[in-house]
């Protein structure tokens, strides 16, 4: 059984069966992409004022990994062009080149431009009027949280400063920025300041179906503070000043022995933040009415002395009514940029380890068995990555510029 | 025109025959037979795995149907099974809870569409009858093709399992609305998602392979407008699919992006969900599935209608003996009905508030397309118009489909208009309308295309007396089932309520007296008829099940490869054919359908016969 038309066109349709089933597959790619932009219209148009994050993209990065991306495709189709001469060392070169093209697209998306949307925050106030006064060096007020030109983002950017001495202008200024939405809270949080909790045990059920001599083993297991005895009888202190997991631990071993557990806040320590360790959940969890995390010291973005140096702010987290890093959920639009870029990455992935199965000799032995089908499969292969081209040519004005 | 008789017509053709007959059984049991790329065996993959589906499917139903008859009640017989199988949370002492219905209705309404309609009317009979009846040796990319299959199986094993994780499968309809899908609590929607996107990637996967078979793998003389009706129905159904299916893949992604990451992409500022807010940004948009749904969901509507039109174009033509009344119309139409198909999807939308400019361009479309649906059905009818017709069984469940595809058509209209859909919305009327076009519409077509082509796969045919009543049980007890629910929907009573109505039917603030509900106790009492009709139902099937596997065995062997006197290609082949299809040239001289050619030797002229 031979399937006709794999290599030579059909003469009254004029395709082979590779290009006709990669044409096929492209025209669902475009409703799939098609499908992702109309989102990303209609959520952009129905955003409120305000609340459309753009502006924060580093162009000059994104507008590199552009160029990178259409050099590969003309690579791409040199290598192709090699193979119909008949040269399968040129295509070994010009196809190693548009690998490189790609692999260095992903590196900068994976080492560079999504990493450091992870490590920054942006903070939602619930008053601004607690950060009057606070900033030592200056603040600038940045467009980032309003749809603005590239222009008045700059004039933002230089024009407008805040500083430490609380003089009515300044504050002023301050407010009128911020309700206006021309300013945001941006920058990594450095440290924050976690409760230092007392787990306590109030009493012990005989009845609950564990005995005193288990009650025992699992004090002695959690290392507690007082004799076991004096607990089971009167009740006190098991663990001190000990951090949230370890308190949420001993709380529940504690109640499976039997006990009625309570936690306490007994102080608070500062610890410094790994910027991809901290998540934005432990805000909203508190302790017995008081804040798991009482404060977050926040390395500001946008704030600097002329030299670069930024500066460091406390905020308490009772002032903040959201927070968040630059990820998926900060906002529709890091929701629609992470799912457009990461559908276009898998792509790219895709499209490097096909490439990769070409050039190794499993690959290439259609090469030696039938040099046109093997050129074909290089031809249908480029219109992928045509495509694949052509849809970063889209996602960058739309993503980093408009 | 026995095997025989064109096997031996040329000495190559036998050996040619012969080597691949050898090459066939070199192969190992699970390359021929589970992972194999021969697209015969592929499409009876699909065909059981589908029918497998549809039955369990219709099993989920009648289990609900329970709940609605007999609310609060232990199920009988499944009762203890599903407390065994899904813990005594979601059916206490076999009892059916809330959450288990509406587990059953969602995961109902997404095995039959897209587990067991789309792989058996499109895929099955797609794979088995499109290569053959185009005279190709297979399809122009098998491995591809047993890609798709195992991308559908895949995701399908991932709908099966979400049943048993805890908090039990999707909740939130097959049509999984945001914001309710993103926040209900259980995995089973975010297990639906992956489940989705598998069987999505499946169905792109097979319709590039069908579209790209049909127009390059014709053999020669097979013009377009010589194709078989049932290769057009295809070849349109795979475009819905290919260009339908992607927004929702994207959507579906967008969904899970939801559940998974917390974005908000369906979730708009200021949702309150159990009286607490939701800790997301917010600025999403609920209406944005609504439009990525349906923008598949309803090209899928044809998706799955259109194959079953295709079934039923053959099997009249073939039984009635005369060409298909109006073939290029026909072509004409479903070309036209494939392309307006894209452009009505927000008649889902009447009730979202989306406005009335929107709803008026939205309700043209739909009356328009109408148009060339009711040309299709007319130009089946007018076939059977002077026909000596065969009433066997295939051509049974052929000629129901036309009216009850009628009916299920007709009462459409009502829906289209957004004036009176505003009424019948969500009600028990939508239900029994879209019923009876999938239901005696497409399930009919599958169970005639079953019947008609069984000889071909096995050799044999399928016992006529267990057919037909097969068909007369199931004709009776699906019109028992689905004509009262217009009766309730006009009636008032919605869709989705696990105790039928009960409690919504007393809560009517308008009415004073609690005793006597809203709803008359005669719209209450169908529930149970209706329930009845459909266990009814379920064991008119056995004779069906029974049939297909006994006849394996034991069915009336065919003498000939052509058992039906059939005109169209793939009787052209050994039965059942083997791998490569046909053991001679195959070029095509004619029009699909000539029956009763005057002047002909026989009543049928088949498409490789060369003209006198």
């Amino acid at each position: 059984m031979e399937i006709p038309y794999t290599v030579k066109p059909r003469p009254d349709t004029g395709l082979y069966n590779g290009k006709l089933g990669i044409w096929l597959f492209l025209a669902s790619e475009v409703m799939l992409f098609g499908a992702l932009f109309s989102s990303y219209v209609l959520l952009r148009v129905g955003a409120e004022p305000g609340t459309w994050s753009m502006g924060l993209m580093n162009i000059t990065v994104g507008a590199g990994n552009t160029m990178v991306l259409i050099a590969s495709s003309m690579f791409v189709v040199l290598a192709w062009a090699e193979l119909k001469q008949g040269n399968l060392a040129g295509y070994k070169k010009w196809k190693w080149a548009t690998i490189a093209c790609a692999v260095l697209f992903l590196v900068v998306k994976w080492s560079y431009e999504w990493p450091e949307k992870f490590k920054h925050y942006d903070i939602w106030l619930n008053d601004t009027k607690v950060l009057h006064g606070k900033f030592e060096k200056g603040y600038h007020a940045t467009a980032s949280r309003e749809g603005k030109s590239a222009e008045e983002h700059v004039n933002g950017f230089y024009t407008k400063r805040f500083f430490k001495e609380e003089s009515k202008l300044s504050n002023d200024n301050f407010d009128k920025a911020w309700t206006n939405g021309t300013l945001a809270l941006q920058g990594h949080i450095n440290a924050y300041e976690e409760a230092q909790i007392n787990v306590e045990v109030t009493g012990w059920k005989a009845d609950a179906g564990v005995s005193e001599a288990d009650a025992e083993k699992v004090l002695a297991k959690l290392n507690a503070a007082g004799s076991a005895t004096a607990l089971l009888k009167d009740g006190g202190t098991v663990k001190e000043k000990v951090g949230y997991d370890e308190a949420k631990r001993a709380e529940y071993a504690l109640g499976q022995a039997g006990f009625e557990v309570a936690l306490r806040v007994e102080d608070y320590e500062k610890v410094p933040a790994h910027p991809w360790v901290w998540r934005t959940k432990r805000v909203n969890e508190d302790i017995g009415g008081k804040p798991r995390v009482r404060s977050i010291f926040l390395g500001l973005d946008h704030s600097d002395d002329g030299e670069g140096h930024h500066e460091e702010i406390e905020i308490e987290t009772r002032h903040i009514s959201r927070l968040s890093a630059f990820e998926p959920k900060h906002s529709t639009f890091f929701g629609i940029y992470y799912t457009i870029t990461g559908l276009h990455a898998a792509h790219v992935f895709g499209g490097i380890i096909v490439m990769l199965y070409n050039m190794l000799p499993i690959g290439l032995a259609l090469w030696h068995k039938d040099r046109e089908q093997f050129t074909n499969r290089i031809e249908t292969f480029g219109l992928f990555w045509h495509f694949v081209d052509l849809v970063w040519i889209f996602l960058f004005p739309i993503l980093y510029i408009l | 025109m026995s095997d025989k008789a064109e096997a031996t017509g040329t000495q190559e053709a036998v050996e040619v025959h012969h080597d691949e007959h050898e090459e066939h059984h070199a192969q190992s049991f699970w390359r021929t037979y589970v992972f194999s790329t021969d697209h015969k065996v592929i499409g009876m993959q699909y065909g059981f795995c589908g029918l497998a589906f549809l039955f369990f499917g219709f099993c989920l139903i009648a289990t609900m149907r329970w709940s609605m008859a007999y609310e609060g009640e232990a199920v009988p017989f499944v009762g203890p099974l599903l407390e065994a199988l899904l813990g005594n949370g979601v059916a206490p002492g076999g009892v059916m809870s809330a959450e288990l219905y509406n587990v059953f209705g969602a995961m109902h309404g997404t095995i039959m569409v897209f587990m067991g309609i789309v792989p058996a009317a499109f895929a099955a009979f797609g794979n088995y009858v499109v290569p053959l009846q185009i005279g190709a040796v297979d399809m122009a990319f098998p491995r591809v093709n047993m890609a798709s299959f195992w991308a559908f199986f895949f995701g399908c094993v991932i709908m099966m399992v979400s049943f048993f994780i805890p908090g039990g499968a999707a909740q939130a309809g097959w049509t999984s609305y945001s914001p309710l899908a993103s926040v209900i609590p259980t995995d089973g929607q975010t297990y639906w998602l992956i489940g989705m996107v598998m069987l999505i990637t499946s169905s792109l996967l097979g319709a590039v392979n069908f579209l790209a078979t049909i127009i390059n793998m014709r053999a020669p003389g097979m013009t377009w407008l010589r194709l078989p009706f049932f290769v057009w129905a295809q070849f349109i159904t795979a475009f819905l699919l290919l260009l339908a299916f992607p927004p929702l893949e994207a959507a579906g992604i967008l969904q899970l992006m939801d559940r998974v990451l917390e974005t908000s992409f369906f979730l708009p500022t200021g949702l309150v969900v159990g009286g607490q807010d939701v800790d997301v940004s917010g600025g999403g948009s609920p209406l944005l599935w609504q439009h990525l749904f349906w923008f598949l969901a309803h090209p899928e509507v044809y998706v799955l209608i259109l194959p079953g039109m295709g079934i039923v174009a053959e099997i009249i033509a073939n039984n009635t003996r005369k060409p298909i009344w109006g073939y290029k119309f026909l072509v004409g139409s479903i070309v036209v009905l494939g392309f307006l198909a894209f452009i009505v999807w927000a008649h889902h939308m009447y009730m979202t508030g989306m406005g009335t400019v929107i709803s008026a361009f939205f309700q043209t479309t739909t009356l328009i397309i109408s148009i060339p649906s009711v040309i299709i059905l007319t130009c089946l009818f007018i076939s059977l118009w002077g026909g000596s017709i065969r009433f066997n069984t295939p051509m049974l469940f052929a000629l129901a489909f036309l009216p009850m595809f009628g009916i299920g058509g007709l009462t459409g209209l009502p829906l289209g208009f957004n004036f009176s859909d505003v009424a019948l919305h969500d009600s028990y009327y939508v239900i029994a309308h879209f019923h009876y076009v999938v239901a005696p519409g497409t399930i009919f077509a599958i169970f005639a295309g079953v019947y008609y082509w069984y000889p071909k796969m096995t050799g044999r045919k399928m016992s006529e007396y267990w057919g037909k009543v097969h068909f007369w049980s199931s004709l009776i007890f699906m019109n028992l089932i689905f004509m009262p629910m217009f009766a309730q929907g006009m009636a008032g009573m919605s869709r989705r309520m696990s105790d039928g109505g009960a409690t919504y039917s007393l809560a009517n603030p308008d009415n004073a007296d609690v005793t006597v509900g809203a709803l008359s106790d005669t719209i209450m009492g169908l529930n149970v008829s209706i329930s009845a009709a459909a266990w009814a139902m379920l064991v008119a099937q056995l004779p069906f099940i029974v049939n297909l596997f006994w006849s394996v065995k034991h069915g009336e062997k065919v003498e000939s490869d052509n058992p039906w006197q059939a005109t169209t290609l793939e009787w052209e082949t050994p039965t059942p054919p083997p791998h490569g299809n046909f053991n001679k040239e195959i070029k095509v001289y004619r029009d699909p359908y000539e029956y009763s050619v005057p002047g002909a030797d026989n009543d049928f002229s088949p498409q490789a016969q060369p003209a006198k």
